[in-house]
């Protein structure tokens, strides 16, 4: 990115030795990064036979049987998979919503104790998930959320919240105060100047903190593996289940990995040009 | 979540009360207050409440049969806690993960970062894949490395079997420990090359230009130069890896259990195991709240070594 046409920056340039050195190093990670990756996408085209095989094989006649099996056979996953879209897509989309709203008066607020607010939003972010999975198991318990999709929605949102708060409060500290204010001397109210002049302005980022809360919940599996039930339980946790039956079936795991894993790469991917402020909550500021 | 929580919802107001005199202000005032009271309503609830119900469990024996029911029990859990030489190695043993999988990922992620900075050709598409292990869930982490390190199946058994090794990575205590603690590192090395990427590419290269005219070589270069300047956003990567890592559990659940003769329980597998398996209600809160503890004295460190290069806000 920084690398210019007329000359790189010396480090960039380098000799020919350090070049070859860096080309080895950057391989290395790839194949450390890739080949688990790869074997489980693989394996998930293999028979039963082939993918316990004690040599690992690369040449096999592929065959869709572990997707089928999935979708069709005895462990259906279709009700899992409603759960993990619905759960995940309807917390993501509270949490933006809501951390819109937060965000912006956060960064335009004047208070005082301001800071301290932000430290605490941030900190509840941070609370390990163990701690807050517990008492939220009880005060479940006591008002019948457990195994309920609005219960795993609001759960979601003890750690979605917070990060939608203050990434898209990053968003909206780069957006000068003049933006509304111009707009509300033309005749528009607050809300109406918020709605129609700052929030198109923080579609990226918008769209960035949907994906990254998506991506979180989608993921999750300590909440569910306490609050859902029967009903309720996600992908993460069907998955899980796979193992504790009698016997694993690694065919049929490697495809259920595959189906949980590869649509968030692609949204992640997606919005790879905002992932630093995104990861950082907005702690890095410029990129 | 935790003191800092309560700390902070009072002394503010306060402070400015006292400081204005004349007339008391309210706390979130106009347009602003309104646009923030329903994400911090819920939040409120999401957090507050269970914390405050974190706090009564740990001074109460929990019934769940029959009924949901506390009962007092005074400072029990908490001396229970002073005198659990289980929970002294599980400790022990979070504090071990926090060093290696944190220390490796910085180094390595710090490292690969600086590669591909330097690599003239194909940065983009090798840094797409490189991040691909962050989106993941951890739960499918775990399993894949079971499928990997399977003693009779594994691709990953089967290299080292060619190379001369022969046991069983999840069974002996060692190998399993480090073999949890590299997933991790799989798994998260990423985000620091990302975040370390970030912050190298925004460094001048005027400023590059320069030392090396002075003849300034590539490693002092890194020393003087390159390592300083990246020094505050790697501060953020070590403050958010070191959260995720107090509160390691999806991988090691999932592959280990926290085995083989608990080499690989950690505060958040005791806890999980205290609560759910032999539901100890009471205790296992007493353990939530010291890693409550633990992180907000963490994430209050980094955050105050960020304030002092002036980058928190």
């Amino acid at each position: 990115m920084t690398a210019s046409t007329t000359g790189a920056a010396p480090l960039e340039r380098g000799s020919r030795g350090s070049r070859v050195v860096v080309r080895v190093l950057v391989a290395t990670a790839l194949i450390w990064t890739v080949v688990p990756l790869g074997w489980m996408l693989l394996s998930s085209f293999k028979s039963t036979a082939e993918v316990t095989a004690a040599t690992p094989d690369v040449w096999f006649g592929p065959t869709l049987d572990n997707y089928r099996n999935l979708f069709g056979g005895g462990n259906n996953l279709w009700p899992h998979l409603r759960n993990s879209v619905v759960a995940a897509g309807c917390s993501a989309l509270l949490a933006t919503a809501l951390g819109a709203l937060a965000g912006y008066g956060l960064a335009r607020t004047k208070w005082r104790g301001k800071h301290h607010l932000s430290f605490w939003i941030i900190s509840t972010r941070m609370a390990p998930i163990a701690a807050v999975v517990l008492p939220i198991f009880l005060i479940f318990r006591v008002l019948g959320l457990i195994d309920t999709l609005p219960g795993l929605v609001l759960a979601y949102l003890s750690f979605n919240l917070p990060f939608a708060i203050w990434l898209l409060n990053a968003f909206f500290a780069q957006l000068p105060p003049a933006l509304e204010e111009s707009a509300q001397v033309a005749g528009c109210t607050p809300w109406q100047a918020f709605r129609h002049v700052i929030l198109p302005l923080t579609r990226p980022g918008l769209v960035t903190t949907f994906v990254l809360c998506l991506v979180f919940s989608w993921n999750d599996y300590a909440f569910a593996l306490v609050l859902s039930g029967p009903r309720t339980q996600t992908l993460p946790i069907a998955a899980s289940q796979l193992v504790t039956q009698t016997g694993i079936d690694w065919g049929q795991l490697t495809a259920i990995g595959t189906v949980v894993v590869v649509p968030m790469m692609l949204v992640g991917l997606a919005v790879r040009r905002w992932l630093v402020t995104g990861l950082t909550m907005g702690a890095v500021t410029g990129e | 979540m935790g003191e800092l929580t309560m700390g902070s919802l009072t002394t503010g107001p306060h402070r400015a009360e006292r400081s204005s005199g004349r007339r008391i202000r309210l706390p979130l005032p106009g347009f602003a207050g309104r646009m923030m009271a329903p994400g911090l309503l819920v939040l409120a609830g999401v957090s507050l409440l269970p914390f405050a119900a974190v706090v009564v469990m740990s001074f109460s024996r929990v019934h769940l049969l029959g009924g949901l029911r506390l009962e007092g029990a005074g400072a029990d859990n908490w001396t229970r806690l002073f005198t659990d030489p289980d929970m002294a190695w599980a400790w022990a043993r979070t504090a071990g993960y926090f060093v290696l999988t944190v220390g490796g990922e910085m180094v390595l992620g710090t490292v690969l970062a600086i590669c591909l900075w330097r690599l003239r050709h194909g940065r983009n598409t090798a840094l797409s894949l490189l991040l691909l292990p962050m989106f993941v869930a951890p739960v499918i982490v775990g399993l894949l490395g079971r499928f990997l390190t399977d003693s009779t199946f594994g691709l990953y058994s089967w290299v080292l079997g060619q190379l001369g090794y022969h046991g069983d990575l999840m069974g002996d205590k060692t190998t399993a420990f480090v073999s949890v603690t590299l997933m991790d590192v799989w798994e998260w090395t990423p985000l620091v090359t990302l975040i370390a990427l970030a912050g190298l590419t925004s460094v001048p290269s005027s400023v590059l230009e320069a030392a090396s005219l002075d003849g300034a070589g590539l490693l002092r270069t890194l020393r003087h130069i390159v390592l300083p300047a990246i020094a505050p956003v790697l501060l953020v990567a070590l403050l958010i890896r070191s959260m995720d890592a107090l509160r390691y559990f999806d991988i090691i659940w999932n592959t280990t259990g926290g085995g083989p003769a608990d080499a690989t329980k950690t505060a958040s597998v005791k806890l999980y195991e205290t609560a759910f398996r032999f539901f100890d209600f009471g205790y296992a809160a007493v353990t939530g709240l010291l890693m409550l503890a633990v992180t907000t004295v963490v994430a209050r460190y980094f955050v105050r070594l960020l304030d002092r290069k002036g980058l928190a806000r």
